[in-house]
């Protein structure tokens, strides 16, 4: 075990020491950039660049498309996609920044808090986007980071399999979920992830104690309800059919699904839990930084947050922005009327306990 | 004739040490000097850094720099994980068991009797080596799902014309759904290691017995079985391996049915935030000692090398044994076992790739083929496609012929040095692609392979020599020294009585490792998903994120894609090696 030790030490000398010789080796004098109005200028430098690397965490194929209209718009820029999901993507980003092996330009991670703690290290570039201002402040972090899209909690039904006197009921109230009649009949995940923990959050919310609380997600639990480890999973399988509903998915998910012609549909009780927790910033160390920054502003923009929109499926975010999807026109969706905020800093605390007794509850059923 | 050039055997070698091979300065030690080298730098360092991860406190990220023994402590002596243990150990004796038992069987008709159209029946039984696992999970969810599953629906059809109505036979959302899955995938393993051994023997023992009143099976069962142990040992190490270390089955179906084995709790240990990644190190090691002692078992029971010696310098007779009236319950056995593992799951994702979502019922309106346009537009599908196919060959050539010459130094040369190197050779086996992926990720992040397809093609070594050595050692030993002996006597050197003589009566099994290991390759996923970058996408991880984004017919898609991948590779190692697979492993 010493010799294994020794051997480890040195090896992180070695780490240490290339660390180091990488960060020597980087230009001394901080990069100065145009204006991030200067679009023009940002162009031109990013045809030099001549591509950007974009961690995302969100599923491939519609980041891809995105991707697409991007080049489309800026012909000479090319992005290449890397999908790394959450938890994943922050460790390999910070194993690589601390190796010096700078290889994203963007980074994407669907965990506020970690993209929090990304920009008080400063592994973040300070870049205010042109729209800064026309989002909304639960989408930005500080200058950092900037979300595209909120995620919000939706119960997923099968229309096939959901009498619309059952999705009435549904949509009243979250507690309908309590109804005899629903027993063994609906799914949950015990995934851990930002949208999986959402409704949680709000059910173990102290204000909210006296209408859920952790009575309410026992009694949720004695439900009986059919657990697999994805929310995606889930989703599969209310489409499939082999169970009726998922008591808390999400629209985005759902909307791609839905856009094939799935036999699925949505709605979401009152206070409906909606929060942005995929946020996205350049990287300090970007190699591609002119590039990466006018992806940035493109994404943020108009144009970005409308492909967003019609490739992904999220609901608009600018200020005063149209919301164009497909889905509004259908007769049984619904708008969210009245929506349930996450404490932030409640969730930073609490997030591995609430869900540590979520899945115990489960586990013991 | 000096000693640097003879790798084969002296004129008066016999199996047993040589003294003093470490002593001279001989091509024989240069050769072993790189091999440890290679085998230490790509496949120990990786594994030490994985052993060391788990002595230290956790963040919530990864690792702090200060030691603990906490982990190993909860990891060894908790009823939590060594619960997970229990489970994935239950699970990877019964899907052994299982295999060994339905693969030996068939390599035993194959192999040993007058079975007619073999060579059909061969490519049959190694079919679903063409199928990862993983995308299978995705066909036999569409085939035996509980409510909306196919075999459960046309069950219930014809049953319910008859006025009866049991219910959901089938559920594969359970621990028997599991174990099923996964024997259907690893039978052909041990067809594949034991069928080219049986088709080899010599019959006049066979011949022996049944002249002293032993029926047809009494023969196979009592002569012939025993002499194949090393094979079916190896195979069965194998498939144990395999089974105890896969996670995505498991983990995906046990969530659903209440369990979760050792595997997938170090998935989640590895990824899921807060990561507890010195658990999952430990855990890894958990593993490993459980490898270790079945590599251990392994070579105590083949340890008397000259018991399963079956080729020898004489000639020798290869007379099938007749069937008789049993020609067809074996065809039926076959056919059940192929309408199992190859028509229904080959069929079930070939149709998933094509429907829009998935649907219990079919319909016109379901289908497209847009999944497949869209995925060949991506530039990243035409990169991962290109990776997968060299990397599949580069890797296989490198464990065949490192492998081969490991376990040849280890078995006509014994000796601290050999054992030692073919140890080292086989000890990656035993640690988890998923946990070794961070070893790995963290020893060549530090170097300019980093994020190239290198970095995938080191690993893959790694993780697949075990495979060349195990399974290369158990037909050496087969093999009789009299055999180079006797070219050595005719004037041949040492390296030419093992080019002549040794390799072309090792070429059935030499091919079996290459297409093997090609076909691991092809499906690496554990390894493969925390070691790729934009530059080097293969098609096992664009797979997985096509699963993982809840899309299961482009998953689908991409899995038919990879299946004919396989095949095709199989074609081009024939046309390139002149040899025909089928007909080698059946030799």
């Amino acid at each position: 075990m010493t010799c294994i030790r020794r051997f480890t030490t040195g090896l992180k000398a070695f780490a240490v020491s290339a660390a180091a010789v990488a960060l020597l080796a980087a230009p001394a004098a901080a990069q100065t950039f145009p204006d991030p109005s200067d679009e023009a200028k940002l162009l031109e430098l990013a045809k030099q660049e001549g591509k950007l690397v974009w961690y995302i965490s969100a599923p491939l194929e519609p980041m891809k498309a995105v991707a697409t209209e991007f080049e489309k718009a800026y012909p000479g820029v090319k992005v290449e996609v890397l999908r790394i999901v959450g938890p994943q993507q922050y460790q390999r980003f910070m194993q690589e920044t601390q190796a010096g092996q700078h290889t994203a330009d963007l980074v994407s991670i669907s965990d506020r808090p970690l993209m929090e703690s990304l920009a008080e290290e400063k592994h973040l570039a300070s870049w205010k986007v042109p729209s800064h201002d026309r989002l909304p402040a639960q989408a930005r972090l500080g200058t950092a980071a900037y979300a595209q899209y909120v995620s919000d909690s939706s119960i997923v039904y099968n229309a096939n399999k959901v009498t619309p006197e059952e999705v009435a009921l549904l949509a009243s109230d979250w507690k309908a979920i309590l109804d005899p009649r629903f027993k063994g009949r609906f799914a949950v995940t015990t995934q851990k992830c930002g949208t999986c923990y959402l409704a949680l959050h709000m059910f173990m919310d102290p204000k909210l104690k006296g209408t859920y609380g952790p009575d309410f997600v026992r009694k949720l639990a004695a439900q009986k309800p059919v657990v697999y480890s994805d929310v995606l999973v889930v989703l599969d399988r209310v489409i499939a059919g082999e169970v009726d509903f998922a008591y808390w998915s999400f629209e985005n998910g759902a909307m791609a699904r839905w856009r094939q012609g799935a036999p699925i549909r949505w709605v979401r009780p009152e206070p409906t839990p909606v929060a942005a927790l995929v946020f996205q910033g350049v990287s300090s160390h970007a190699p591609h930084p002119n590039a990466a920054r006018l992806f940035q502003n493109w994404i943020t923009s108009e144009a970005g947050l409308a492909a967003f929109q019609a490739r992904y499926g999220s609901a608009p975010l600018l200020a005063g922005s149209e919301d164009l999807r497909d889905v509004r026109k259908e007769p049984w969706y619904k708008p969210i009327t009245k929506v349930y905020e996450p404490d932030y800093d409640r969730w930073a605390a609490q997030y591995d306990k609430d869900m540590g007794f979520w899945i115990n509850l489960i586990r013991a059923q | 004739m000096t000693v640097s050039s003879d790798i084969g055997l002296a004129p008066s070698a016999r199996p047993g040490p040589v003294p003093g091979f470490l002593w001279r300065w001989t091509g024989e030690r240069i050769l072993w000097l790189f091999l440890a080298g290679a085998v230490f730098i790509v496949a120990i360092v990786p594994l030490l850094y994985t052993v060391d991860a788990a002595f230290y406190r956790e963040t919530r990220v990864g690792l702090s720099a200060q030691r603990s023994l906490q982990a190993v402590l909860n990891v060894y002596t908790g009823s939590e994980y060594l619960g997970y243990l229990a489970l994935a150990m239950l699970l990877a004796v019964l899907v052994t068991m299982l295999s060994v038992a339905i693969g030996v069987t068939m390599a035993l008709l194959v192999g040993r009797t007058d079975l007619p159209a073999k060579r059909v029946i061969d490519l049959l039984i190694i079919t679903p080596l063409f199928l990862s696992p993983f995308t299978g999970l995705i066909a036999w969810i569409m085939l035996g799902s509980e409510k909306t599953g196919f075999i459960n629906g046309a069950i219930s059809a014809v049953l319910n014309t008859v006025g009866l109505d049991p219910g959901p036979l089938m559920n594969i959302w359970s621990f028997g759904g599991v174990a099923w899955i996964m024997v259907i995938f690893f039978c052909p393993f041990a067809y594949l290691f034991t069928v080219g051994n049986l088709r080899a023997m010599d019959s006049s023992l066979e011949e022996a017995a049944r002249m002293n009143g032993a029926t047809a099976v009494q023969a196979l069962v009592r002569v012939t079985l025993p002499l194949a142990l090393p094979a079916i040992v190896a195979s069965g190490l194998l498939i144990f391996i395999l089974a105890a270390e896969m996670y995505t089955i498991p983990g995906i179906i046990g969530s659903n049915a209440g369990f979760t084995t050792l595997p997938w709790k170090i998935y989640e240990d590895s990824t899921v935030f807060p990561v507890h990644r010195a658990h999952a190190a430990a855990s890894g090691t958990l593993l490993l000692w459980i490898t270790i002692f079945g590599i251990w078992l392994q070579r105590r029971i083949t340890r008397r090398a000259e018991r399963f010696v079956t080729i020898t310098g004489k000639g020798f007779r290869g007379n099938p044994l007749p069937l008789g009236g049993w020609k067809w319950i074996a065809i039926l056995w076959i056919a059940v076992y192929v309408l199992s593992a190859v028509v229904l799951p080959f069929g079930a994702l070939l149709l998933s790739s094509v429907m829009k979502y998935t649907a219990p019922a079919l319909t016109a309106d379901l289908f497209t083929l847009n999944h497949y346009r869209e995925i060949f537009a991506l530039p990243s599908m035409r990169q991962a496609l290109w990776n997968t196919s060299w990397l599949a060959v580069a890797s296989a050539v490198i464990c065949v012929l490192a492998g081969f010459l490991i376990s040849f130094m280890e078995v006509r040369r014994p000796s601290l040095a050999t054992k030692s190197l073919a140890f080292m050779g086989v000890l990656p086996v035993a640690v988890p692609g998923l946990v070794y992926g961070i070893g790995l990720l963290w020893i060549y992040i530090q170097t300019p392979l980093y994020g190239t397809p290198w970095v995938l093609l080191l690993a893959y070594v790694a993780k697949f020599l075990p495979y060349g050595v195990i399974v290369s050692r158990s037909a050496i030993l087969q093999i009789h020294p009299e055999l180079a002996e006797g070219a050595r006597m005719s004037g041949a050197t040492g390296l030419q009585s093992v080019q002549k003589v040794v390799m072309p009566l090792l070429k059935p099994t030499l091919i079996a490792i290459l297409f093997f290991v090609m076909l691991m390759s092809i499906k690496e996923l554990s390894a493969s998903v925390l070691l790729y970058s934009q530059r080097s996408q293969v098609l096992s991880v664009l797979t997985w994120h096509y699963m993982d984004a809840g899309n299961y017919q482009f998953a689908a898609a991409v899995g038919v894609i990879q299946s004919l991948m396989m095949m095709g590779l199989v074609l081009v190692t024939r046309a390139i090696f002149r040899v025909q697979i089928e007909k080698a492993l059946v030799k």
